[in-house]
């Protein structure tokens, strides 16, 4: 499973909750592929993929979350798309 | 303090807009004079160019909103205003690949009607249209 987080540098949010949402992916997923992408350098990629608000979690090339996350919905979303590829 | 013909002199925001953005509580007047005349004073001038700029980078005027209430609060900071702003372009490059689309797809329609002497019963075009029309699901 890949997983993308789009940001922009000083998202203060991005980075209180960053550490916590990676280690529950990895804790939760095993082999999770996590990307942090800022969107400044990435514009057409987040174009392509219909980001338009920010901080957003694209997984497996999908806009799943248009802000962060909690822990407990980061864990539920990854679960139940693993569970739908078994 | 200066009326709203004024303001709207040195913005050239007509005064139906100026009324409109106090409705909308984009900015209000500084004062009532006796009579009940609105009164603006210079800050109302930079508020109204500071809508305008803003407008003119395609926010909308609920996004306006947000921006000068971003400006007022003491905790905010200028990541905060960068982050609406680099959301606007992501927003405006979306729209640009949907009008790229569209674009394509006229092409695409224009090429196909290559004999423009035609009936209009027979045109491509139209034709092409009803047929999306078609497959289009009802709402």
């Amino acid at each position: 499973m890949k997983i993308e987080m789009f940001f922009t540098p000083g998202c203060s949010a991005c980075v209180t909750q960053h550490d916590k949402l990676l280690a529950t992916a990895q804790t939760a997923i095993k082999g999770v592929e996590w990307h942090d992408i800022n969107v400044l350098d990435n514009v057409d990629r987040a174009a392509d993929l219909g980001v338009l608000t920010l901080p957003s979690i694209v997984i497996d090339g999908e806009v799943v979350f248009t802000s962060m996350p909690t822990v407990a919905q980061l864990r539920k979303a990854l679960i139940e798309r693993a569970r739908g590829r078994a | 303090m200066f009326t709203i013909g004024k303001l709207a002199g040195q913005t050239g925001v007509s005064n139906d807009t100026l009324r409109y953005y106090e409705q909308e509580r984009l900015a209000k007047p500084a004062a009532k004079s006796p009579g009940g005349y609105r009164l603006y004073d210079k800050d109302s001038t930079r508020r109204i160019h500071f809508i305008k700029h803003a407008q003119s980078c395609g926010f909308t005027l609920a996004e306006i909103r947000e921006l000068l209430a971003l400006r007022g609060r003491d905790k905010a900071c200028c990541g905060d205003v960068r982050t609406r702003a680099i959301e606007k372009k992501l927003q405006i490059e979306s729209k640009i690949r949907a009008m790229k689309a569209m674009s394509r797809a006229l092409d695409q329609l224009i090429t196909d009607c290559a004999d423009e002497k035609q009936p209009v019963k027979e045109c491509v075009i139209i034709a092409a249209l009803e047929r999306a029309n078609l497959s289009t699901p009802a709402q």
